[in-house]
């Protein structure tokens, strides 16, 4: 295996796994803002 | 048109529908401007990852960096994205921890404040052209006519005018919600296709025998002003309104700033992806196994239907969409913004309230859409279009803004007007010039214009226009003060 390809095969491990843990934290995070928004809206 | 089976148009129909739906569920909810233009300043470093990959990932770095990748190998990675990266790391350290300092609202909100009422029209005119969705629109263009035989204005008016409909009716949340499920989508979207691609071409090392040597030259075969051209676009991320307003809107500095030093790893293992995916297309027209027409813009797109199984084809379409409606949306509001918010209310209605300030910011957001729609049917390439309006926005705003910012004693009414708008002009004027004057270069893919027995490139201008707007702020300075003795 090339250094390009082990470099792409990192990239690809960090694109997946960072984008779905940044989302689960996303999750997280907006219920809560949501449940202020929708509050403060009413 | 490549053949898409029922399931695939099935998903795409179910994304296309739950985007408007976004927009229609936040619609008539917001409180006032700050809820409808900055999500109440209260993004954290999650929603703030999201919102500013996928809005600063659209048709430029999708296209852009594909085109140059297929033409010209890994330097599209090296000299075109990465150093991108590193305005993004000044970005997080010491941009955002000033901008964060007063309670800003807009990239003009900063000019007034240092310079003055005049030169924050200057801004707000430069910043509006900037954020017209011209390569968006063109990019739906292009995906209606690749990959669903479409008409490109159809595309544009179909698939544009979805991400219009959740702007206008959602506002900043709809935009930062919507960026969220489609940040997720364009990155699994693009992780998923480098395999397929792979076995597509017969593997990564049959790509590498496949490609000229010079595909794997860091610096390529790229001329050595153009390289530094693309790479000083990345300029524009120091002045770039969108993410101005994600810093405004972020509930503190520290959110800001983890989310940049995160998202550059991500930012850079998806440019380096699609790198490598035109690169694959590239080695597949070689093997024949793709036509030898193709185009380099459409590399990415043509590679990966061709290489990926039904349904994965459409969460693949619905990524791809959703790199361009990220970005769509964030530019029509903020266009929006500087027409309410940084025109309107200073220069029209001062006592105009927050419902008819959201009023008048929807109908910015509808003209812009409409400019934009009547440029991306004007340009002929994409990679110029991104550097001429970067351009404009660097040239006009770079220099009054992080002078006024970081040093005290620059704050002077006539040096920021007569910078920001020197450099205004000077691009417009220079750009239409060489446009209309110069010819079309196929092999170059930009305009050139014969000066002083050079070949002078469209993107070249900001080696122009940038001293300029620096001169003009010196010039200033220098009025301003011989006025006041």
């Amino acid at each position: 295996m090339s250094y390009w390809e082990m470099f792409t095969w990192i990239t690809v491990f960090v694109l997946s796994i960072g984008s779905i843990t940044v989302f689960v934290f996303f999750i997280k995070d907006i219920k809560i803002i949501l449940e202020k928004f929708l509050k403060g809206s009413k | 048109m490549y053949p898409i089976s029922n399931i695939d148009y099935f998903i795409i129909s179910i994304y296309l529908t739950g985007m408007i739906g976004v927009g229609f569920w936040f619609a008539k909810k917001h409180a006032d401007f700050d809820d409808f233009f900055l999500a109440g300043r209260s993004l954290t470093t999650p929603i703030l990852i999201t919102t500013l990959i996928s809005t600063y990932y659209g048709i430029d770095v999708l296209f852009g960096d594909t085109q140059l990748a297929f033409t010209d190998g890994v330097v599209a990675w090296f000299g075109y994205a990465r150093p991108t990266y590193a305005f993004f790391l000044i970005a997080a350290l010491v941009l955002a921890k000033r901008l964060r300092e007063d309670r800003f609202r807009s990239l003009p909100d900063i000019l007034d404040s240092y310079y003055g009422e005049k030169t924050r029209y200057v801004g707000a005119i430069t910043s509006f052209i900037y954020s017209l969705p011209a390569l968006s629109l063109y990019g739906f263009g292009m995906l209606g006519e690749v990959i669903l035989g479409w008409e490109p204005v159809v595309g544009m008016l179909v698939l544009g005018g979805i991400a219009l409909a959740y702007t206008l009716t959602g506002g900043f949340w709809a935009v930062a919600l919507t960026d969220s499920i489609q940040f997720v989508m364009m990155c699994l979207v693009i992780a998923m296709a480098f395999p397929f691609a792979m076995n597509f071409v017969g593997g990564f090392n049959s790509m590498i025998e496949l490609l000229p040597k010079s595909f794997f030259d860091t610096l390529g075969d790229l001329n050595v002003f153009l390289i530094i051209i693309y790479a000083s676009t990345g300029l524009s991320v120091l002045v770039e309104p969108t993410f101005y307003q994600r810093i405004f809107a972020a509930k503190s500095y520290k959110n800001v700033r983890n989310a940049l030093i995160i998202g550059i790893f991500i930012w850079g293992s998806y440019d380096w992806l699609i790198t490598i995916l035109a690169m694959s297309a590239k080695a597949a027209v070689i093997k024949g196994l793709l036509p030898s027409a193709l185009e380099p813009d459409a590399a990415l797109l043509t590679i990966v239907i061709a290489a990926l199984p039904v349904g994965a084809v459409g969460l693949f379409i619905s990524g791809v969409l959703s790199t361009e409606m990220s970005t769509l949306d964030s530019y029509c509001l903020v266009a929006g913004g500087n027409i309410s918010y940084d025109i309107y209310k200073p220069a029209l209605n001062p006592k105009a309230d927050d419902q008819r300030l959201i009023k008048i910011t929807r109908l910015g957001i509808i003209l812009s859409w409409a400019l934009g729609f009547g440029m991306a049917t004007l340009f002929e390439q994409m990679l110029g279009l991104w550097v001429f309006l970067a351009s404009i926005l660097i040239s006009s705003t770079l220099a009054p803004v992080l002078l006024g910012l970081f040093v005290k004693k620059f704050r002077k009414p006539l040096a920021g007007f007569i910078s920001s708008s020197a450099g205004l002009i000077s691009t417009i004027i220079l750009n239409l010039y060489i446009m209309t004057k110069g010819n079309f270069d196929v092999s170059e893919e930009t305009y050139v214009i014969q000066w002083f027995g050079i070949d002078f490139l469209q993107e070249f201008v900001m080696y122009i226009t940038v001293p300029i707007s620096l001169a003009g702020f010196f010039i200033g300075f220098a009025l301003n003060e011989r006025i006041r003795v």
